[in-house]
């Protein structure tokens, strides 16, 4: 395996174009790969976020405060329908505490509201977002009720968003994997016609086409390898330094920093799809030529 | 031991070998002669199951080599030791490297891979040239580093396609002479094919003769005509 490995090695750093090429397009594709990885993870993320969030809340008129039997009734009927996970009272104390507490950085804000001038209100998440709307609607018949907002439309939205990531993304990373392989199968195509005396000469004295293919299988090897230590490091680079502007733009999303493991499951992963890319795009050209 | 029985192969319209039957023993010298496309390299191609006989038995050392499969093929070439006119040295490799290839493609450790080389290397004379790669000898050291490669692995049978073609007169009997000494020492079976009439007559040898690929004579000590 050693000698394997050096002969490959030795092989690379003399063919250093046809080598740039296969590492670029390497480094390419597993860079678009980890792109899609993250958006599609990220957009999950997001969306879980967003559906365990309250998504409609009833508020009361603000002069008003609702009796306990009322809160219990209203709530009663929403639960009666089978569509609701959770409702949740917000008294008007609790309401200035929020305010208070979005608002800590800003004194006058703080100064100028008091819990008389902030309605009541019920927080109630749906078991699925498609039932938002009828749930609005009930709330808003309520007596007491006045006005009635909904996610509905993140919810939905981040919905499509995830589905057309993973499509486009999907097919363009699939799209990227295919040309990849193609030229991977070319440069060490061509690698192996012009060793194609040396191949021969090693079949005449009792090679395995195993032994003939085992340099061209590491070079793809450590064309995959190379390419996702490229990309790796280049999305990490791009992460970090976007990261300030991420964390303030989603302020209170629990998606960065990310989690210590993900950097190096990234690189995991890129490794892995690189050994698969370019170990499989060296057996098939010597596998070709071995058979023709 | 090799043995052909009616031994045939067609290229196409052209008959390359017609049903040539002959035996050679272990430990045989045999000169292979005849004009140029006369079926001598066919032959050797044969016997190193480069090609497929059309029809006849071939056998080498009790391998049958039409019913030979591909998955032992490997294993029945490293019983061979070829040596070719255009030598077919690695250029990238050193002489030390190419003469340590026939063993490296068998997995042999390291050790006995070096201690095999310097034999082989003594045997030819070149034990000063291990670091110089094939750019940097002459024809004559070319050879000699060919006929180190074949003889490192221990082969039961050296198959020689006119090892002195491409050589001058002098530097050819040197490497024939090799080759004797090689035979005299080793005991292996040596077919060697040329068209040199001053090495054939000088050391009258047996001598298959071929001619439009037929074996026209099989003599135990011959001269070439």
């Amino acid at each position: 395996m050693t000698n394997h490995l050096a002969t490959a090695i030795s092989r690379i750093r003399r063919s250093p174009y046809k080598t740039a090429a296969a590492v670029s397009i390497m480094t390419m594709t597993l860079f678009l790969a980890s792109v899609f990885i993250i958006l599609a993870a990220g957009s999950q993320v997001l969306l879980k976020y967003f559906e365990t969030r309250p998504q409609i809340n009833a508020f009361f008129a603000s002069d008003y405060v609702p009796p306990a039997q009322e809160i219990d009734k209203i709530t009663t009927r929403l639960q009666a329908t089978n569509l609701v996970d959770q409702v949740k009272y917000i008294s008007k104390e609790d309401a200035l505490a929020i305010y208070k507490d979005l608002n800590q950085s800003d004194p006058l804000l703080l100064e100028a509201v008091t819990a008389g001038m902030l309605p009541a209100s019920l927080e109630v998440s749906a078991k699925d977002p498609s039932h938002l709307r009828s749930l609005a609607d009930q709330l808003s018949r309520e007596e007491h009720i006045d006005d009635v907002r909904f996610a509905e439309d993140i919810v939905n939205s981040l919905t499509t968003w995830t589905r057309s990531i993973r499509i486009v993304g999907g097919s363009l990373v699939g799209v990227h994997v295919l040309i990849t392989f193609t030229v991977i199968l070319l440069i060490i195509g061509i690698k192996v016609s012009e060793r194609r005396d040396e191949i021969s000469l090693l079949q005449l004295i009792g090679a395995s086409p195993g032994f003939v293919a085992a340099p061209f299988v590491w070079e793809g090897l450590l064309y995959g390898i190379f390419g996702a230590g490229c990309a790796w490091l280049v999305t990490v680079i791009i992460l970090l330094y976007s990261m300030p502007f991420l964390v303030t733009f989603l302020a209170g999303v629990p998606l960065l920093p990310p989690p210590w493991w993900f950097f190096p499951g990234l690189l995991g992963t890129e490794i892995l799809l690189g050994i698969i890319l370019g170990g499989l795009g060296g057996l098939l050209a010597v596998r070709r030529f071995l058979k023709s | 031991m090799i043995s052909a029985h009616n031994l045939t192969k067609r290229f196409g319209d052209i008959t390359a070998l017609d049903s040539v039957n002959f035996t050679i023993a272990p430990g045989e010298f045999v000169f292979l002669t005849g004009a140029s496309g006369s079926g001598k390299t066919t032959l050797l191609r044969l016997i190193l199951r480069e090609l497929k006989p059309d029809s006849g038995t071939l056998q080498v050392e009790g391998t049958d080599l039409v019913q030979l499969s591909l998955s032992k093929l490997p294993q029945y070439r490293q019983g061979l030791g070829p040596v070719f006119q255009d030598f077919k040295l690695l250029p990238d490799k050193n002489v030390w490297e190419n003469v340590a290839l026939p063993l490296q493609v068998r997995s042999i450790k390291p050790t006995d891979i070096a201690s095999a080389v310097k034999l082989a290397l003594d045997l030819v004379d070149l034990q000063n040239r291990t670091q110089l790669f094939p750019g940097q000898l002459s024809g004559g050291e070319l050879q000699r580093v060919a006929i180190a490669r074949s003889v490192v692995g221990k082969p039961k049978v050296i198959l020689a396609d006119e090892p002195t073609g491409n050589l001058d007169p002098k530097t050819a009997r040197t490497i024939v002479k090799l080759l004797k000494d090689i035979h005299s020492e080793l005991k292996t079976t040596i077919l060697m094919a040329t068209h040199n009439a001053d090495i054939v007559n000088h050391y009258s040898l047996r001598v298959l003769a071929l001619e439009n690929g037929r074996l026209i004579k099989d003599d135990p000590k011959g001269k070439y005509d």
